[in-house]
């Protein structure tokens, strides 16, 4: 390949991936990929793609002009190749075929169910001990189980939460989870929460189908676990919220 | 030039050999794809989704290395580093460890920036203890840990036993005189090759634009170079999330020995930013023992997957072996030995 035309795919590249990022934040659909604080780096780095892909485009377009140390410099020891730059189109590949989706109930297999909820050492606990039952999330509701000793304090509140529906197998019949995904950075380091739902009609719910729940909290075992459950007396079917995971 | 041209055809031809021979596989044996494919597809999507998670976080990162090593070629002189860097092997070696807080660099960004500082004549002491300190010792780093730690011993742990790893790796390596025998011949060619041509100037006579564009080129190579190790090293970390049960990997993980392994084997499988990583150990806190997180915290900034993959592109094999023994088992006893000890 001449360095011409490898600089221009190379400028071609870094453009288009600025483009797919802009696609992603612009969609709002960035945050089904990293944790909200990271957006404004995110953006930053839009900004030096394209610097980027423009000054290549240039130096391309001025090669072969001047046989300058252009000629010599880039490439280094295999001189330039197409395949180097084939990797780099696989993030875009992977983007664009495969359907864009935030972490659902098919990741459960693979991440665990986690009932240690971090506390974070740094302030802004998420937890807060005598916030209204009804406003807590998964999450929360998890959090305060694990960071109590003795959760009785906690039975019988009212819960009112949402999440999707996983069944589990080793759950009994009459029985689905309801849950969510929490994160700190990336899906990488994602952790579903999950609350047992105790409703007759578990069965008719599809898997990932987001649900509200409503009804009085009560503990259970499953797994070795203890983890908050939920008597049903209302199961509604609803749309994914916009933020799909929880932020410890 | 000639035999790499040769190896990229041969490389080439596998590739369509295997594509070739997949495609005759499914067709020949008449696998009933249209049924395996919806249970593939929600593995699938969490492959994409954890995959372009952990791309998209370290771009900003990979990019400020590349920039970072755009400007060390384009800006600094061989006379520059020569006077900053100390040349006894001790005061090399801390000068190396601390440099991170110049180059706010994380594990992605560190590699290309180490070479290109070895080719600008930093001593090998230093560059190793750079390399292996810079990932924890800058700003952004021990921000990030102290807000997932707060201020206390976790991140003085975390810093001070780095530095120390680091230094001693350095150390370690003062055995070896020059750069050129630990490091690959493509990489050292680099900076000998553009200084060897007629047409480059001595740095002080270019313009400030032409510095800037340089600059801004050796990033984009760079970008491609390094960003195809983010990438192999990505799509491993993420197909392991996507397709191995973690639970596997936590079950195993108690006692004061395996669970250190277990975090560092979970800091390599993870592959993510030393930027960041401090909040996902926060996640393992309640699971895990003090020992084991630190362990995370120190050698997961060191060695991963896709830093394994750099090292391999830019150091002889034999080093690379090295540069993950090392730093394994001091990372390993500081684990234990906290472990024994606080327990």
């Amino acid at each position: 390949m001449s360095l011409r035309l490898y600089r221009y795919f190379q400028s071609l590249l870094l453009i288009a991936l600025g483009i797919f990022l802009t696609v992603k934040i612009v969609s709002g659909k960035l945050i089904w990929y990293i944790h909200p604080r990271f957006i404004p780096l995110t953006v930053l780095a839009v900004v030096v793609l394209l610097l980027i892909g423009m000054v290549v485009f240039i130096a391309g377009s001025r090669t072969g002009q001047d046989h300058g140390e252009e000629e010599q410099e880039p490439g280094h020891e295999h001189g330039p190749s197409a395949w180097r730059l084939a990797v780099v189109t696989l993030p875009l590949a992977i983007g664009v075929l495969i359907p864009a989706h935030p972490l659902n109930a098919s990741a459960m297999g693979g991440k665990g169910i986690s009932s240690a909820v971090p506390i974070t050492a740094g302030g802004n606990a998420t937890i807060q001990f005598d916030q209204a039952a009804d406003t807590r999330n998964i999450l929360q509701w998890n959090g305060l189980f694990n960071s109590n000793a003795d959760p009785s304090t906690y039975l019988g509140q009212e819960a009112n939460v949402i999440g999707f529906v996983y069944h589990d197998p080793n759950l009994k019949d009459g029985q689905f989870l309801v849950g969510r995904f929490a994160l700190v950075c990336c899906p990488a380091d994602a952790f579903a929460v999950v609350m047992v739902v105790i409703w007759p009609q578990s069965a008719t719910l599809p898997t990932n189908q987001w649900v509200k729940v409503k009804g009085p909290v009560q503990s259970v075992q499953l797994n070795g676990q203890t983890l908050p459950s939920i008597q049903a007396v209302s199961v509604e079917l609803v749309d994914p919220p916009p933020q799909t995971y929880l932020y410890p | 030039m000639q035999p790499s041209v040769r190896s990229s055809r041969k490389s080439r031809l596998w590739v369509l050999v295997v594509v070739i021979g997949i495609i005759i596989l499914i067709f020949d044996s008449q696998i009933p794809i249209v049924q395996i494919l919806p249970l593939l597809e929600g593995k699938l999507t969490t492959f994409a989704t954890v995959f372009l998670g952990i791309f998209i976080e370290a771009i900003p990162f990979l990019l400020l290395g590349t920039l970072g090593s755009g400007f060390v070629e384009a800006f600094l002189d061989h006379s520059q580093i020569q006077r900053f860097i100390p040349r006894g092997i001790l005061t090399g070696a801390l000068t190396g460890s601390l440099l991170g807080m110049v180059f706010p660099v994380c594990e992605c960004g560190v590699v290309p920036l180490t070479r290109r500082l070895f080719n600008k004549g930093l001593p090998v002491v230093a560059g190793i203890a750079f390399l292996m300190a810079a990932p924890v010792l800058n700003p952004i780093v021990i921000l990030s840990t102290s807000s997932a730690f707060g201020w206390g011993w976790m991140l003085v742990g975390r810093v001070g036993l780095s530095m120390l790893i680091a230094v001693t790796t350095g150390l370690l390596f003062s055995v070896v005189k020059s750069p050129s025998e630990i490091l690959l011949p493509a990489s050292l060619r680099f900076g000998g090759k553009r200084a060897g041509t007629s047409t480059t100037q001595p740095l002080a006579q270019r313009s400030f634009r032409a510095k800037l564009n340089l600059m801004m080129v050796i990033a984009a190579d760079e970008f491609f170079e390094m960003g195809r190790f983010l990438i192999l090293g990505a799509s491993l970390a993420a197909g392991m999330q996507a397709f191995i049960p973690q639970q596997v990997l936590l079950q195993v993980g108690h006692g004061p020995v395996t669970s250190v392994l277990v975090m560092m084997a979970l800091a390599v499988l993870l592959s993510i930013c030393s930027t960041v990583d401090a909040f996902i150990a926060l996640g393992f806190v309640s699971i895990f023992s003090p020992g084991a997180i630190l362990a995370f915290l120190i050698f997961g900034p060191m060695v991963d997957i896709k830093t394994t993959l750099m090292y391999l592109s830019v150091f002889k094999k034999r080093t690379v072996v090295y540069l993950i023994l090392l730093p394994f088992l001091m990372s390993l006893l500081a684990g234990v030995l906290l472990n024994l000890v606080v327990v």
